[in-house]
């Protein structure tokens, strides 16, 4: 089963009885007793079935007690079973942080606890609970900071005692098989998103399905259903649970039928809305899928936007006891994963959600000692109320949980009434809290909805929707499940008839015709909103919320927790707000609100109302804070990807492979560095200069450029007078930027009328057609620039040798008569390849490359190493050419160029046609301006003083060899007046050279140089060296001549 | 980053297909007798306002065209109607 492949309705039906601990496995149980897995906890074996999260499974084994808190390391428990909180963060198979609340139970998984030692019912640091005196709200910027040098101390200390999971760098912990599965990418495109997979959402699905539009549903849960999935309560006469697999049924159905239409995804939560409706999330790999976790983005038209809604935690006393969990919890380990939440039970609630719940639990055994619900007399749901008071559990109606008992765990709880004075207190092991239910926002802050508190459903909502986005579902404040389903008609609907217009416009433009059928599908989508419309607005709309901010009797001695992930308790918002940081946005900064995993996905609201309330402000004045992506947490293995290496290859790859190179990334190539384990590459160089090398220079960039205009965009960006370029003969230039830095150097030869061949350096062969495109954009040029650089291989071949070579493997004249140096010829090699063939010194050494079609690179190579065999010939890699060409003086950008310099800077000021200021050469003013200006730095060459042997005895320079390596600093009178680009040490000379950029006139030829490095830190070394005109090595040029 | 530019010639793209190529500021001056400020002042120097501007793209991983197009810096999205001009 692929992605999206997964059978969303189908419920696992109970085959085997339950196992002990565990509830009957009900028509809505997902787990299968039938296939026990076998895991460890802290290394004891333990038993879950396929079907149970992480947490389902430790839970019915008793487990309680999941972790320990941030700061006061208190003992944490199961809470909402989707995830939401930090509590049930453990290290799953070595890997930290891994949600046990929504992660899939596998056999064999190794499950340790986090932020303790050992076993998390005893931690060494739960002394800290104590201490939250010195724990005030931005204690880490106010209290730990005096005295200074103490700092270090207390970060350090806290560091280890704070914190949640701890990445393993070395190895991955136990095994590293978890990160290290496979990670994918998808990339989708959609007419409409849908981002929730309940009622709502498989509403607008299908709506938009129905208008053949391409859909793609996102659902965070392993199942479509949303609300419904758990839910056995009737409606209609049929069973909540089964409307949602009616629904689920039909839009898998509508997928079967065209599914390169309608997509679904389970196990894929959304991590965010981009710009123009780029949705982004990832999907859990499950059952067979290929991958781990699979990373997608989906470019959508319109975005439907159905998350549903979360509990709204309560705040009171204690509020963080394992026991104390959320109503969507408890109902879920027992409906959905048949685990016994608790024996005894407490409710305290704000929603009928609640209510129907506890009467839930109380029919599968739970014994249920009290509800309180939040609301006053006569806002529940009666009939729920009924079948409550009918088994004898007393609903307290504007009463709340004021605090939970108990140390490890829950043992007893307090209700008290909102208003008025009196308590109850009830033993219990469970108390299932919450204030009601709120939207999940954190999609519509994403796409940049603004939004606000709506004072009638006590939740946020928007005000205003992004062009394109659309709302649908419970987050809207609609509970009736047919008023769930007609929003995410309309919704679906309204989606369908914007994407109609936005195409219709594209096709207005692309030809104005077709009015009348595009008014036609205009009347049609108006039609089906307008009738969705009625159909939606003849239901129930949203019903009243809950508006409670915080438990009765808050704060008496007691922590009441806002934030559970930051351990960030309501004394420490009254402290921030009393300190002047009363708005969320700041109380987040001050008092770490809200930054853990959580991100105010949970906390947000409770936060914003309680900060109101202190302001004095009425609770329409919280104001949502920004939540960011991800939404949802993927790993960072999937954010990472699965990280493949792209890169090019040369046609001759496999042949110097064959030979022993070294291969290194160069730009976007891999390229030949070294022929043996000899990093300065001795033996390569001495047989080049002696003998004849042979070099693969495929990735060099080579261009044809022709029509009436070539000329003209070649004068434009070249530097020197191109009307020089000749048949025959190679013209060498350089390109400089609008600074007059040179970027680029090259050969251009003339082959025909207003046609030209031209080679760059290998780094520009990608970006040349654009430079000269843009420096061209205005001119309306008429030219085409082809880039050959893929199409044809190079070889180049160089040393004394090289021409009786050549001769072995061609008729062509290759006499110095000829074929004079610069020359470029047209010849034929072997058995008729025909190859442009170009007489070149970059190396110093009589030279010729030949440029020939890859496909027949292999070819030539074998002939000449064949031809050569008698001449000595043998490779050679780039870090041979890259000394040979510094032994010439030859510059390399990025070596001896660099953003500081200018061309004249480096000593090629003579490639500039400076006369020419009609073809608006690039770089020429910037010339001009610059070439008088003094203290510029300038290149130079240098012999440094001595052998250039390193003390040693290597010929690699660097700190503690008295010889200095690339990137020395030269310094005069204990300042930095410049650096080392190339230093080597030449066997053929029986020096070291070099080349620096130093400021001009700072020391002139035959001057010294102070060039400076450490030996160690803090142990400076000094060597000297004497400027001398490059190039080095065969300073009047004659061999490439010879 | 996640906006879409319309190419001329390929229609609407991401924009990570395109490389930007700076505001529009007018061909480049007349070299003949430009002095050294008034060149550096078009090299180095924009007016960033915040409301929508013109600029140049450069379609790379498509059909390899410079245009024109207008964006707005604040909202980061091309403007509706910002036809590709070649």
């Amino acid at each position: 089963m692929g992605m999206g492949d997964r059978d969303g309705a189908g419920v696992v039906a109970d085959r085997a009885g339950p196992p002990e601990g565990r509830l009957p496995g009900g028509p809505t149980c997902r787990v299968d007793f039938s296939r026990p897995l076998d895991f460890t906890f802290l290394g004891r074996p333990v038993t879950g079935f396929a079907g149970d999260t992480v947490a389902s499974a430790l839970y019915a084994a008793g487990v309680r007690i999941f972790g320990r808190s941030l700061k006061y390391h208190r003992p944490r428990g199961l809470y909402s079973m989707d995830g939401e909180s930090s509590n049930t963060l453990m290290r799953i198979d070595g890997v930290p942080n891994e949600c046990a609340e929504t992660t899939e139970l596998r056999a064999g998984m190794s499950v340790r606890a986090q932020n303790v030692r050992g076993d998390p019912r005893r931690d060494v640091f739960g002394f800290l609970d104590a201490f939250d005196r010195m724990m005030p709200a931005g204690f880490y910027y106010r209290v730990f900071h005096r005295p200074r040098r103490a700092w270090p101390i207390f970060q350090n200390g806290l560091r280890r005692m704070a914190g949640t999971g701890v990445l393993d760098p070395v190895g991955f912990g136990d095994g590293g098989r978890a990160e290290s599965g496979v990670r994918a990418e998808r990339y989708l495109n959609a007419d409409v998103a849908v981002i929730g997979g309940g009622a709502g959402g498989m509403a607008a699905a299908l709506a938009a399905a129905e208008s053949g539009l391409r859909v793609c549903l996102f659902e965070r849960r392993g199942w479509l259903g949303g609300h419904l999935d758990w839910r056995t309560r009737d409606f209609d006469g049929v069973a909540l649970h089964r409307r949602g697999e009616a629904l689920a049924a039909r839009l898998l159905e509508a997928r079967s039928r065209s599914p390169e239409i309608v997509k679904v995804f389970t196990s894929s939560p959304v991590t965010g809305v981009w710009g123009e409706n780029l949705v982004t999330g990832f999907t859990v790999g499950t059952g067979d899928d290929p991958f781990r976790e699979c990373h997608w983005e989906c470019r959508a038209e319109t975005v439907v936007v159905a998350a549903g809604c979360m509990d709204r935690p309560l705040v009171f006393n204690q509020n963080d006891r394992p026991g104390v969990m959320q109503v969507g919890a408890a109902w879920r380990l027992a409906r959905t994963y048949a685990v016994r939440p608790g024996g005894v039970a407490v409710f305290s609630v704000g929603d009928d959600l609640g209510l129907e719940a506890a009467a839930d639990l109380a029919e599968l055994g739970v014994e249920i000692r009290a509800v309180a619900d939040a609301r006053e007399v006569g806002r529940q749901d009666a009939e729920l109320v009924a079948a409550l008071e009918e088994r004898g559990i007393p609903v307290l109606s504007g009463w709340a949980a004021s605090r939970a008992m108990g140390r490890g765990q829950v043992k007893a709880c307090e209700l008290r009434p909102l208003n008025g004075t009196g308590s109850r207190r009830f033993r219990c092991d469970l108390l299932v809290a919450n204030a009601g239910m709120q939207p999940r926002i954190g999609v519509l802050a994403s796409v940049g909805a603004r939004l606000a508190y709506c004072s009638h459903t006590h939740g946020y909502r928007p005000i205003e929707l992004p062009p394109g986005v659309f709302l649908a579902g419970s987050m809207t404040g609609l509970r009736d499940p047919r008023s769930i389903e007609a929003s995410g008609r309309l919704a679906g609907h309204g989606a369908v008839t914007c994407c109609l217009d936005g195409a219709q416009e594209r096709a207005g433009k692309a030809a104005a015709t077709g009015g009348r059928e595009a008014e036609a599908t205009d009347r049609h989508g108006a039609a089906s909103v307008a009738t969705a419309r009625r159909d939606a607005d003849a239901l129930p709309g949203p019903v009243a919320g809950c508006g409670i901010r915080h438990g009765p009797g808050i704060g008496r001695g007691a922590k009441a927790f806002v934030d559970l992930d930051e351990d960030g308790t309501y004394k420490n918002v009254v402290e921030s707000a009393r300190q002047g940081f009363d708005v969320p946005e700041l109380a987040k900064r001050f008092g770490g609100f809200g930054l853990g995993p959580g991100q105010y996905r949970v906390a947000g609201q409770n936060l914003a109302m309680i900060m109101a309330e202190m302001r004095g402000d009425p609770v329409e004045a919280a104001t949502p804070t920004t939540m960011r992506p991800p939404l949802a947490p993927p790993s960072l293995a999937t954010v990472a990807g699965p990280n493949h290496d792209v890169h090019k290859r040369t046609p001759l790859h496999g042949e110097l492979a064959g030979l022993g190179a070294i291969f290194r990334r160069a730009g976007a190539w891999e390229r030949a560095r070294h022929f043996s384990e000899d990093r300065a590459c001795r033996d390569e160089i001495r047989n080049v200069r002696r003998n004849v090398g042979i070099l693969d220079s495929s990735p060099l960039g080579k261009f044809r450029i022709f029509g009436p205009d070539a000329l003209e965009a070649l004068q434009r960006v070249y530097i020197s007078d191109m009307r020089g370029a000749r048949r025959g003969r190679c013209k060498y230039s350089a390109m400089c930027n609008d600074m007059g830095q040179l970027v680029d150097d090259g050969l251009v030869v003339r082959e025909g009328e207003n046609d030209y061949y031209l080679t760059t350096s290998s780094g520009r062969a990608g970006p040349t057609v654009e430079w000269f495109r843009y420096h061209t954009r205005y001119d309306g040029w008429d030219y085409n620039l082809v880039n050959l650089t893929d199409v044809l291989g190079s070889l180049n071949i160089a040393g004394p040798n090289a021409r009786k070579v050549l001769d072995r493997v061609t008729d062509s004249d290759v006499s110095n008569g000829g074929f004079p140096y610069l020359g470029c010829r047209r010849i034929t090699i072997g058995d008729g390849v025909e190859a442009r063939c170009l007489r070149l010194g970059f190396v110093g050494e009589l030279s010729f490359e030949l440029h020939v079609p890859s496909s027949y690179c292999r070819y030539v190579w074998d002939l000449l190493i064949e031809a050569g065999a008698d001449f000595g010939i043998r490779p050679f890699g780039l870090e041979a050419q890259y000394c040979l060409r510094a032994e010439k003086g030859h510059v390399i950008i990025g070596a001896e160029s660099e953003a500081r310099v200018t061309l004249t800077d480096i000593g090629m000021g003579w490639l500039w046609d400076r006369e020419d200021t009609a073809s608006q050469k690039v770089g020429a003013p910037a010339l001009r301006a610059c070439e008088k200006q003094p203290g510029r730095m300038k290149l130079v060459g240098f012999r440094v003083d001595g052998s250039g042997r390193g003390r040693n005895g290597r010929d690699g320079g660097g700190p503690g060899s008295g010889s200095p390596r690339d990137g020395a600093v030269v310094v005069d009178g204990g300042e930095i007046v410049g650096y080392v680009c190339t230093t080597r040490r030449s066997e053929a000379l029986g020096w070291r050279y070099g080349m620096a950029l130093v400021r001009e006139g700072v020391v002139g030829l035959g001057g010294r140089l102070l060039i400076r490095q450490e030996e160690s830190p803090g142990r400076p070394e000094i060597c000297t060296a004497t400027v001398v005109p490059p190039p080095f090595y065969d300073p009047e040029g004659g061999k490439p001549r010879s | 980053m996640t906006f879409r530019l319309t190419c001329p010639v390929c229609g609407k793209r991401d924009v990570y297909e395109f490389t930007f190529g700076g505001q529009e500021r007018g061909p480049r001056p007349t070299q003949e007798g430009l002095g050294a400020e008034e060149h550096f002042r078009w090299v180095q120097f924009r007016l960033i306002p915040g409301e929508p501007r013109e600029e140049w793209w450069y379609h790379g991983q498509g059909c390899g065209v410079w245009f024109r197009t207008t964006r707005d810096p604040v909202a980061n999205r091309e403007v509706e109607g910002g036809d590709g001009d070649g």
